[in-house]
């Protein structure tokens, strides 16, 4: 009796090592006979319907009797739900986690260290580094890169035919352009000339990386946070002078509604996704009629010519340590980021794919995001960044500059502080 | 469990009684009969809350919690919370907030009703069911309709004060100045309050002997003296009730000010509930904000002994 236990333990782990290390190729047969409901997680927004049903579609022509569950998640309370989901014992089986999200779970033991099998997953050897970066924890493998985002300049293209204005290459020329477009529309109480919510903290990176400033710096394995330092106030005045000056945008709010208030019409410019301007023309949400008026061009920098460094995003897959269908959880990712579907996401989704050999697929509006891409930084590579995120300290900084409840020595001060305290772990 | 339930055997102790009483002579009913609230009290309330006490003892982030093992600090979370600032801020902002909302529940129900009392049967019905609706409308429906009404770029409320020239409100944001935007929570939560206050008083009121009313009339005492010699002493038990309940709700808001904010209110609009939660699963330091809430407990248990003790005071004499 025992001896039939642990030989039949013995046969479904070598069943399991088998469907793992074949990948795609593990026979029909075993298959068809896998059972079971995989749970997965994704974010909203970030895969179009049409190819998640794509991928379930196949899945399922190749495990008949297996169901797929996936959950579309809010950004807003997904560290909550993250970390209540990882406790449990039935944890989903993949979730899609934002590229700075993963050290803090790969870290604590929640995510399957996946190095073994990362040559069955597609184009593992051309994944964009700085994604393969946010999945590499104490050099080992948590995840599979799933799509990046950088962030450029979408704007009205008849507005600024009207306004008789060229897209900037300097910060001082967005200004200006802006003026003008404000003087132009200056009938019309609700026009932006650069829609900016108060707490889009990912699009005011590009200005305190530009003049040299950033979060935080690393020196003898203790983090410093330097938001306060002159040359990131110096970024952060030129954002505050563009948003007083530009936007009539909610300066307590978020990025969320940007794209919905962008269709309306009475907003010029905003910083966003390239994936953005699907939801700009989206026939249910937006207004289809704008797709021949937009077009986009890269935050210029100070330096007139050159362009400021984006905040690279993106969301990596990672399979949950305690999934009770690790092979088929796997296999799924395989499958979603396969060269099929990741080509979906590029073209359907406007996401910038995972890997560099599919770089050429940015054509027209979007080959300005993939180019923005390349000039890119990426927030403190720490495991207690994600306590950063959810402590809401850099969106709070925005607000209380923007608001004018702080002025930026003081915000920036606070905000440094406790940066600093809980990058090296603090609470 | 250790819970210590009062012998139902009220006979003074004699002294010259030693006999012990025997199985046949102790009434286990009553026991029986209170065992299963006891359980249910126990188990939903009592082991919870010594949970988080003991939680509030140990370092307990990510890591601990997926190996289900924190380490002990002992009183550490407690002199981290005292040390800091904002934790002070807060203190004071809730009980602030508690004291507002309270108040002003208390103090519209009480005139909502007399008003009841006043008004012709159908006005009386009419006013009842608007108050039931209120009431059975769930917390996050009613956050999500206020979040429209106060919208920065589509609420009606800027709207209409623009159209009925109160003043310029297109674009106004009730939530830049954390004055006025509590200005706005405590409406909201009066607002959702009242039905459940007025309703118990209202019943409290039909309670309240006519012909005491009428003698006091007689004697010459107007409607607020009416009101506060002869009224409200009857409501006393009922007020304090109300009240207690009412403080013990509002400082424990939680759902209208995170919700309404889109889940991410800034330091400025922490109550303590969001603080806790803020600190538990925002920063993952789930010890430090088990200590948070202890702290609140220990607060509302101050807030409402004198309640309770008047309370118990007033069922005696009853």
């Amino acid at each position: 009796m025992k001896l039939r236990k642990a030989s039949s333990i013995v046969v479904s782990i070598a069943a399991a090592v088998v469907v793992a290390a074949c990948g795609g190729s593990a026979p029909s047969t075993n298959a068809a006979d896998q059972t079971g409901t995989l749970t997965v997680w994704l974010m909203n927004g970030s895969a179009p319907a049409s190819v998640i049903d794509s991928v379930n579609a196949d899945f399922k022509a190749k495990y008949p009797n297996v169901t797929v569950k996936v959950e579309l998640q809010q950004w807003g309370d997904i560290g909550t739900k993250l970390d209540t989901a990882f406790v449990g014992s039935t944890p989903p089986d993949v979730v899609e986690l934002g590229n700075t999200l993963v050290a803090k779970y790969a870290a604590a033991g929640a995510l399957e260290d996946i190095g073994g099998k990362k040559s069955s997953f597609a184009n593992s050897g051309t994944w964009l580094q700085s994604l393969t970066d946010s999945c590499t924890v104490s050099k080992k493998l948590y995840c599979v890169p799933y799509y990046a985002g950088s962030r450029a300049i979408i704007y009205r293209k008849d507005f600024f035919a009207a306004a008789n204005v060229q897209p900037p290459d300097s910060m001082d020329g967005l200004l200006t352009v802006g003026q003008k477009l404000m003087a132009a529309h200056s009938s019309d109480p609700n026009f932006s000339a650069l829609y900016y919510p108060g707490k889009y903290w990912y699009a005011a990176l590009p200005f305190i990386w530009d003049f040299g400033g950033d979060i935080a710096t690393q020196s003898g394995g203790k983090w410093q946070g330097s938001l306060n330092s002159s040359s990131s106030q110096q970024g952060l005045n030129t954002l505050t002078n563009l948003v007083t000056t530009l936007s009539r945008a909610d300066k307590t709010g978020d990025e969320a509604k940007q794209d919905a208030a962008f269709a309306q019409g009475h907003v010029a410019m905003i910083v966003a996704n390239g994936w953005e301007v699907g939801v700009i023309t989206d026939k249910k949400a937006g207004d289809p009629t704008l797709t021949d008026k937009l077009g986009a061009f890269p935050i210029p920098s100070h330096n007139s010519g050159k362009t400021a460094p984006v905040f690279l995003g993106g969301s990596d897959l990672g399979v949950a340590a305690k999934s009770q269908h690790l092979a088929l959880a796997n296999e799924w990712v395989a499958m979603l980021t396969g060269n099929k579907h990741m080509a979906e996401m590029a073209t359907v989704g406007g996401v910038i794919p995972n890997n560099t050999s599919m770089l050429d697929l940015g054509t027209g509006i979007n080959a300005t995001f993939y180019g923005a891409a390349k000039n890119s930084k990426f927030v403190p590579n720490s495991q207690n960044w994600a306590s950063v995120e959810n402590a809401n300290v850099i969106p709070d900084m925005l607000v209380k500059i923007f608001t004018k409840q702080q002025n930026i020595a003081d915000a920036t001060k606070a905000a440094s502080d406790r940066i600093t305290t809980l990058l090296n772990g603090g609470g | 469990m250790g819970v210590a339930i009062a012998t139902p055997d009220l006979e003074p102790d004699l002294p010259d009684s030693r006999r012990r009483p025997s199985w046949r002579s102790v009434n286990f009913l009553p026991y029986a009969l209170i065992t299963p609230s006891v359980a249910v009290i126990g188990g939903v309330l009592a082991f919870p809350l010594a949970m988080l006490a003991w939680l509030s003892l140990q370092h307990y982030g990510l890591r601990e919690l997926i190996a289900h093992q924190g380490d002990w600090v002992g009183l550490g979370n407690y002199q981290a919370i005292l040390a800091d600032p904002l934790f002070h801020q807060v203190i004071v902002r809730s009980l602030l907030f508690t004291l507002a909302c309270v108040g002003l529940t208390v103090i519209l129900s009480t005139l909502i009703a007399l008003l009841l009392l006043k008004v012709r049967q159908a006005v009386r019905v009419l006013v009842m069911s608007s108050l039931v609706f209120v009431w059975a409308t769930p917390v996050i429906v009613t956050v999500d309709i206020w979040q429209w009404m106060f919208d920065y770029e589509f609420g009606v409320i800027n709207y209409v004060l623009t159209q009925i020239h109160v003043g310029n409100f297109i674009h106004h944001n009730w939530f830049d100045n954390p004055i006025q935007g509590f200005g706005v929570f405590v409406a909201l939560v009066v607002w959702g309050a009242i039905p459940f206050v007025t309703i118990t008083l209202f019943a409290g009121l039909l309670q309240v002997p006519a012909d005491v009313v009428d003698a006091a009339r007689v004697d010459g005492a107007g409607p607020w003296q009416t009101f506060r010699f002869v009224v409200a002493p009857i409501l006393k038990p009922i007020f304090l009730i109300v009240t207690c309940l009412s403080t013990i709700w509002d400082f424990g808001v939680f759902n209208q000010i995170y919700v309404m904010l889109n889940q991410r209110p800034s330091s400025d609009y922490y109550v303590i509930a969001i603080y806790s939660y803020r600190e538990s699963f925002g920063v993952t330091q789930y010890g430090l904000g088990a200590a948070i809430a202890v702290v609140m407990v220990l607060v509302l248990v101050i807030v409402t002994f004198f309640y309770v003790r008047e309370t118990v005071k007033v069922a005696e004499i009853a």
